[in-house]
């Protein structure tokens, strides 16, 4: 079954800085809806009062992963596709995929090897005929 | 504002690595340069710490969370009771008793989950073998035994464990949790949504989290046999087929360092498998085996297992009768 991989997502941000209006806007519009369509992700909110760091959301995911992403001077549409965006992400690094495809089953009817369509008795003395 | 944004992305030298700085307790905003990286320092080289001792943690939030991403209903209470360890009740009693509190005090209202992993571990082996005796009928009581402790055995199942954020969720005394707690705890969530949905649901549960981690492996990692041509004859007789007898079908490199042959098994002038190895014991033993795996039907190019919902109940009520 599918098991969503975001745990939880911590949205930190100032109640009074410029930059975190998206994020406040967020919290009083659409932090309740993303919350109910999504009931398997923990949101916290913790505004932090006073000049702090950046407004932040903070993603953790099953495998330990913890990502962040800025969110200052965003809108609250663009938090709540941030948001989505990483709620259907898995955890793993984002990193360059060597090839674009993989496969369990490299091969249905047996990998080749050197002696795959050749008759066995080149490489043998056929078995002994009984004399009749 | 590019101030205020440029500081965090330049203290944050550990930020995104995925590192355990928390943010909202973080130092204030240290006003000296020269400290900044001692701090950093220090906050790096601090131990691990349990997710339930870090900020923002609401444990019925994530209790309910965990039950939504498992896609199951649990009695709340019962899964609470699956998360208690004996462990972690007898650190908090000695923790109490250390504090100085009375008798009553000291005494604990939880109860713990070792109830609920007995009952989730019957049941989990009952169904397991059940699946395996009507996936693969021919395979012998030893080879599904083999399967069932596999699936059930501490690693696994704390691997599994802690990919569901069971390690967050299980209240122990060590940090982070061993492995056999963390089966522990798996099993006593399998108790405890036994006995809150019933049979079918947890059955339904065990197969679609347990049963994948089989994908991939031979069987024969799995079972450890020591005489395979034994347990071939032996399987043969129960056939009514006679005893197969072994040829060379190819081989390479015969006075190299690294010869291959090709042993092949014939019964009745008919090829029953084909193995490879490196001398002509090993190849004769590796056929055997393939042999094996034909018979019992575990190859690799078997049907894969059906997850479909289940339309009857027969099954998992026959898993409870055999308990």
């Amino acid at each position: 079954r599918y098991v969503r991989q975001l745990q939880r997502l911590q949205l930190l941000f100032s109640p009074t800085a410029a930059d975190a209006r998206g994020a406040r806007q967020f919290v009083e519009e659409a932090a309740q809806d993303f919350a109910r369509q999504h009931p398997d992700v923990v949101l916290y909110v913790s505004p932090h009062s006073g000049p702090g760091p950046a407004p932040v959301l903070r993603a953790e995911y099953l495998n330990g992963t913890v990502r962040d992403e800025l969110i200052a001077s965003k809108t609250s549409e663009e938090i709540v596709q941030l948001a989505t965006k990483l709620a259907n992400q898995s955890g793993l690094d984002i990193i360059r995929i060597r090839k674009p495809f993989h496969t369990d089953n490299p091969s249905v009817q047996g990998q080749w090897h050197p002696l795959t369509n050749k008759p066995s008795i080149l490489t043998v003395q056929g078995p002994r005929l009984q004399p009749e | 504002l590019l101030l205020r944004a440029a500081r965090p992305l330049l203290a944050g030298a550990g930020r995104g690595t995925g590192l355990s700085a928390a943010f909202s307790t973080a130092p204030p905003p240290e006003k000296k340069r020269w400290l900044r990286a001692y701090l950093e320092l220090q906050r790096l080289q601090a131990p691990p710490q349990r997710r339930s001792e870090k900020p923002n943690w609401d444990y019925h939030a994530e209790i309910q969370a965990f039950s939504h991403r498992v896609q199951e209903n649990f009695a709340l209470d019962l899964l609470k009771t699956a998360f208690v360890n004996p462990c972690y009740i007898e650190s908090e009693e000695a923790r109490r008793r250390q504090l100085g509190l009375d008798k009553d005090a000291v005494a604990l209202q939880l109860q713990d989950n070792a109830g609920l992993a007995e009952r989730g571990l019957r049941f989990a082996r009952a169904y397991l073998a059940q699946c395996f005796e009507g996936a693969y009928p021919e395979l012998p009581a030893k080879g599904t035994e083999a399967l069932v402790n596999f699936l059930t055995s501490q690693e696994l199942v704390s691997y599994v464990a802690q990919n569901l954020s069971i390690q967050d969720l299980a209240l122990c005394r060590d940090f982070p949790a061993p492995p056999d707690v963390l089966q522990r705890t798996f099993l006593a969530v399998i108790g405890a949504l036994l006995e809150s949905s019933g049979p079918e649901r947890t059955g339904i549960f065990v197969r679609d989290f347990l049963i994948p981690q089989l994908i991939g492996k031979d069987l024969f990692e799995i079972w450890e046999v020591v005489n395979p041509m034994g347990l071939l004859l032996e399987e043969l007789t129960k056939r009514n087929i006679s005893a197969p007898e072994p040829r060379i079908t190819r081989q390479l490199g015969v006075s190299t360092v690294l010869p291959v042959y090709f042993v092949g098994l014939y019964c009745d002038k008919k090829m029953l498998a084909e193995g490879p190895g490196e001398t002509l014991l090993a190849a004769e033993e590796e056929a055997a085996r393939v042999a094996l795996r034909k018979l019992y039907g575990y190859t690799e190019n078997r049907r894969p297992w059906d997850y479909s919902k289940p339309k009857q109940g027969l099954a998992t009520e026959k898993a409870i009768s055999s308990n």
